[in-house]
């Protein structure tokens, strides 16, 4: 009698511990923002130039880009090019609704459109000269020119599908207080550089087909804390405070890996590490010159010795998943000392006895400019012994992150190393185009032939394969006038707690976004 | 008194016209603009001319300066050029945070300040004197994201005592409060056993020997309350330097207020907020030394005599 009382007692005690256990412990997940995301003060895609990676989760996109970069559908089930550019029609997704009960179909979509007019991220859609509503799911687009980068900008978080109706209604607290979306997940809470609060959206079953879960999610209730500084995010996820680290430094890596409970997650990165070279600035003005500095980088000994051997190297100015990147082997740029040396002997700089090239009784000394972070600090200081092995001597100077780019701005670099995170062939004009000499253009590069390319790139194109062949076009000229040196390519690594979260084993998406959370769970 | 009081307050202007300008005229002239901050890949230079126009880049400098004083004078803040909210709605979210942070930080050094200050001074020279004033040497001179960092591998790492970082719960409060806390325990330790150990060996203090009254009695009663004048006028002093202390150490523990939002404000060179950071810190500490001011004067018969 009494044993079965003392059975029953317990097992009315163990599952009252389970009725309040259980929504504690049940598919909640707490997330760190990459450091570079910390701080995005708004979830107006519209209005934005910064968005989070918790804005992929509350909003879909027309198209989703894979991790090969290829574009697959998403709310547009299938879409049509015009042969001649000039018009696109999409056939959308049927029986999706925005988290407010709005239906997602052809008139939001060109509501949608309308909300870009006059705003920060105009560009994004401005070849789109007019929509038409052809029926509730079919959407027509009359370009003003033809524009094949229309797949890439479709499937940007800056043209994440929002809400018309509420956008309008909520004016400028759109994104800050309330923001309303077709995600898997609703927003429940948001505190600019502190943290972001999301519930799974119930009803969500219309996911990119490159989840392997189509909705809802997983996940029930996403937590995204800001945390700014590393070690702090690092001593987080090591006590269990956090589930996972969206990007974790290089320098915290192994550190990472030692945990028992931690794993890393790797994924083909963005970013692109170059040296710009002034073509306006002696002796950089000279072809040979430019061509000697580019070929003395040894970009494999920087990814050994400066990166642990994670990543890759870089030969050309854009990440090696772009069809772009893929120029003649001839203008690729790799480490060539003969070469290097041949080239300055015929510019005139002869090699003295202190190890430094000297010309008309001029030593071969320039300056060398960085970021202070103490990554860059490190590349730099190799490179600067790189150079000085085939006889240029280089001064390094250091400027905070922050204001670099106002002394870029004065054109008196010479050499420089820096980064950038970027996607898109564009990014070749946006670096390197006549017209924003200083910064962005480091490199000071105003070349006519270049110029005539650009246009070609930017504008000529009809579609999307004439894009790809006049970007790599352009992009290869541009290598042969050695206006950069390319160095290195990075990976993404995730960190995660490995006993709370379990990951697909496959993850065909460019980043950590809405394709990979779907498909991740949390285990009880 | 009322007329010192009035004097102080009227002094207060001019410095805070000054500090408007230096705060002004060292942000505009760090290289650099918000609207960097706001350009995109693929925007074109005449987006940039564009949008320095709409927020009133382009303008001179003087010009620029007018015009936000006039709105400050008025309450207004302004717009955060790159967070696009209403710099008063990030202030007030803000504020709390640090006020809560810096008030039992302070609380916390006085406390121990004090009382610690006291112990060594009734032991002077011996060996609580010493292994306090050697603690106080360590705890003035580490800088406080370092100890911050330390506190957090003892107490979250090994002991798991408290959270990591943010501010979710009361225990969340513990280890930011004893980084910034630490350092201003030992400041006050120093002056408290030093105004004790001068405020005994004054004439009344051997009077009330002669007097027969109990040493202990005689040292908390009497040498204490003479001792605590410079110790209160330096708390007060603190409130400033303990917002502006903050900085670092809410960043480090990823906490939301002021120093957090002036770090990031600054690395996007978004003047309106960090001009009202800065503006918010520099007031603090002006009200500070105001409030030293008028407790020395009012605790001090000397000087309340003086301005009578």
């Amino acid at each position: 009698m009494t044993m079965s009382f003392r059975k029953s007692l317990l097992a009315a005690s163990v599952s009252l511990a389970a009725l309040l256990g259980a929504p504690v412990l049940a598919q909640e997940a707490t997330f760190v923002f990459a450091t570079n995301e910390v701080g995005a003060p708004t979830y107006n895609p519209i209005k934005a130039t910064n968005l989070n990676a918790a804005t992929t989760l509350i909003f879909d996109r027309m198209v989703s880009q894979a991790a090969d970069l290829s574009y697959h559908p998403w709310l547009a089930e299938s879409w049509e090019e015009a042969p001649d550019g000039m018009s696109w029609v999409f056939h959308l997704k049927p029986g999706v609704t925005f988290h407010n009960g709005e239906p997602f179909n052809a008139e939001t979509v060109k509501a949608w459109l309308e909300l870009f007019k006059g705003s920060e991220n105009a560009y994004m859609a401005e070849a789109i000269a007019s929509v038409e509503v052809v029926d509730d799911l079919t959407v027509k687009f009359v370009m003003s020119r033809p524009e094949p980068n229309l797949l890439y900008n479709f499937s940007s978080s800056y043209m994440s599908v929002v809400e018309p109706k509420s956008y309008a209604a909520l004016g400028d607290n759109y994104g800050v207080t309330e923001v309303y979306g077709t995600g898997p997940f609703k927003l429940e809470s948001f505190a600019v550089g502190q943290e972001t609060v999301l519930v799974r959206n119930e009803d969500y079953k219309w996911g990119s087909p490159l989840a392997k879960n189509q909705g809802p999610a997983h996940i029930a209730r996403l937590t995204f804390r800001e945390i700014a500084e590393d070690s702090t995010a690092f001593l987080e996820l090591k006590t269990g405070g956090v589930d996972m680290l969206l990007g974790v430094p290089a320098d915290l890596l192994a550190e990472v890996q030692k945990e028992a409970n931690l794993a890393v997650l790797t994924l083909p990165g963005q970013d692109v590490y170059y040296m710009p070279i002034n073509v306006t600035k002696p002796p950089f003005d000279d072809i040979r010159v430019r061509e000697a500095a580019a070929k003395a980088i040894n970009q494999d000994e920087i990814l050994a010795s400066v990166f642990g051997g994670v990543g890759s190297v870089a030969h050309t100015f854009l990440i090696d998943a772009l069809p772009e990147s893929h120029v003649a082997d001839s203008a690729k740029i790799s480490y060539d000392p003969v070469r290097a040396a041949a080239a300055l002997d015929e510019a005139g700089w002869v090699m003295g006895a202190d190890g430094v090239r000297a010309k008309d009784g001029q030593p071969l000394k320039v300056s060398l400019w960085t970021q202070s972070d103490s990554s860059f600090r490190r590349l730099t200081e190799v490179v600067q012994a790189q150079l000085k092995a085939v006889g240029i001597e280089a001064e390094i100077t250091t400027f905070d992150s922050s204001m670099i780019r106002d002394q870029y701005k004065t054109g008196e670099q010479q050499l420089a190393v820096r980064s950038y995170n970027w996607d898109n062939a564009d990014i070749v004009d946006w670096f390197l185009g006549g017209d924003r000499l200083g910064y962005p253009n480091v490199s000071m590069f105003n070349d006519p032939k270049a110029e005539e390319l650009r246009a070609a790139a930017m504008t000529g194109a009809k579609n999307m394969d004439e894009r790809v062949k006049n970007f790599t076009a352009y992009h290869e000229y541009v290598l042969t006038q050695f206006p950069v040196a390319p160095i290195y390519q990075p990976v993404t690594s995730v960190g995660y707690n490995s006993e709370r979260l379990a990951m697909p084993a496959e993850l065909n998406a460019p980043s950590v976004g809405a394709i990979a959370i779907m498909d991740m769970e949390v285990k009880e | 008194m009322i007329s010192y009081l009035i004097r102080r307050v009227l002094m207060l202007v001019p410095v805070f016209l000054a500090v408007s300008v230096i705060i002004f005229l060292i942000l505009h002239f760090i290289p650099g603009d918000p609207i960097d901050n706001l350009l995109k890949v693929g925007s074109s230079p005449a987006a940039r001319a564009e949008m320095e126009a709409r927020y009133g880049l382009d303008r001179p400098l003087p010009v620029q300066y007018a015009i936000w004083l006039g709105k400050v004078l008025t309450g207004d803040l302004g717009t955060a050029i790159v967070a696009r909210r209403p710099v008063l709605d990030m202030i007030a979210q803000a504020l709390p945070h640090s006020l809560r942070l810096g008030g039992l930080a302070l609380l916390f050094s006085s406390v121990m300040g004090i009382g610690l200050g006291v112990v060594a001074a009734l032991n002077r020279d011996r060996w609580p004197d010493r292994a306090i004033m050697g603690g106080v040497l360590l705890g003035s001179t580490m800088p406080s994201f370092w100890l911050g960092l330390i506190l957090m591998l003892v107490f979250s790492v090994w002991l798991g005592w408290f959270p990591v970082s943010g501010a979710r719960s009361w225990t969340a409060l513990v280890l930011p409060v004893l980084t910034i806390g630490l350092g201003g325990t030992a400041l006050v330790a120093r002056i408290t056993r030093v105004a004790m150990i001068e405020a005994a060996g004054k004439d009344f203090v051997m009077l009330l020997h002669a007097k027969g009254l109990s040493p202990l009695r005689i040292q908390l009663r009497h040498v204490l309350r003479h001792a605590l004048i410079p110790v209160v006028t330096i708390l007060a002093l603190r409130i400033g330097w303990i917002l502006g202390g903050a900085v670092t150490v809410e960043v480090v523990f990823a906490r939301p207020g002021l120093g957090t939002l002036l770090i990031k404000s600054l690395s996007q060179h978004d003047y309106p907020v960090v001009q009202a950071c800065l503006l918010m810190l520099a007031m603090a500490v002006m009200l500070g030394t105001l409030l030293g001011d008028l407790l020395q004067a009012a605790m001090d018969p000397r000087v309340r005599a003086a301005l009578a």
